[in-house]
């Protein structure tokens, strides 16, 4: 009757999975409020870091598209800038990225103010862009 | 790897035939121990599947069955088939584990990493969440499965 344990330890087993990514996600907060990048010279306006990869259907079906409509309305010297994480690998672990997509949202300093992990709507990526400094009116 | 046309359907013939067996399996197999022989047989399955889609069962079961019946409808999206082709091989690598454990006797181990594999397809069959997916995302990203790709622009 041992084996009634068997369900239980392997749900311990994903349950320890669970919080270590947690863990994980808690640490990618500890970046806010940090500058990781050197801004190139000149910026005055906040900037978004979008993290996709080829194979995150999300990214191409609804992130991507939100992005497109927020940079529409938006001032030409906000950045939006998209990273395959597969092509710059190092840019995502610097950043701690952990699932796609994730947008951070970084003031005219680089320093970190925002991020979001999963889809972030344009509402809420204008409002965090307001929040970094971008003028309202842009 | 480049998005190609891709039927997730086959995946969640594979995902719902785990975790009937291995649920199915399980609650026998407190009463008669020897059904744990299902987990090598569910581990070669999942190991063939990864080697060739020619030795793929589910994907048979349903090209050939399912789909044709009408059971199961057919979900293709454009999307690389290489992170979920990685998952089913972490799920047969865990059965492989599982089948060692019952070969020298330890059930209890055994029936342990089948019920993770369970698990996370019940993840996957039900919510989408691709545990395994996520892993091939994360070597990628720290190099161990490196790509040839280019960048982006």
């Amino acid at each position: 009757m041992i084996l009634l344990l068997a369900p239980l330890i392997a749900a311990a087993a994903i349950g320890g999975m669970a919080l270590f990514l947690r863990v994980q996600r808690s640490g990618q907060r500890e970046l806010v409020g940090r500058v990781l990048e050197p801004v190139s010279g000149g910026a005055q306006l906040p900037s978004i870091l979008y993290f996709t990869g080829e194979t995150c259907t999300i990214c191409h079906t609804a992130q991507r598209p939100a992005l497109r409509a927020l940079a529409a309305g938006l001032d030409a010297g906000v950045e939006i800038r998209e990273i395959d994480i597969a092509v710059e690998p190092e840019l995502a672990r610097r950043y701690r990225v952990m699932s796609l997509p994730t947008t951070i949202v970084l003031d005219a300093a680089g320093q970190v103010t925002d991020i979001n992990v999963g889809f972030a709507s344009g509402e809420v990526l204008r409002r965090q862009l307001v929040d970094a400094g971008m003028p309202v009116a842009a | 790897m480049a998005a190609v046309p891709f039927d997730r359907s086959v995946l969640k013939v594979n995902q719902a035939i785990l975790m009937t067996v291995i649920v199915a399996g399980y609650v026998v197999g407190l009463v008669y121990h020897p059904i744990a022989w299902a987990l090598p047989v569910l581990a070669v399955m999942m190991l063939a599947a990864v080697a060739s889609p020619a030795f793929n069962v589910p994907r048979l079961l349903y090209l050939r069955w399912l789909k044709p019946a009408g059971i199961v409808k057919p979900r293709v999206v454009q999307e690389d088939p290489a992170p979920h082709r990685f998952a089913q091989l972490v799920g047969g690598v865990f059965l492989a584990a599982a089948s060692v454990f019952v070969i020298t006797g330890l059930l209890l181990v055994a029936w342990v990493l089948a019920w993770i594999v369970a698990a996370l397809a019940f993840l996957n069959f039900a919510f989408n969440i691709c545990v395994g997916c996520i892993m091939y995302a994360q070597l990628v990203r720290i190099g161990f499965l490196p790509l040839s790709r280019q960048p982006a622009r």
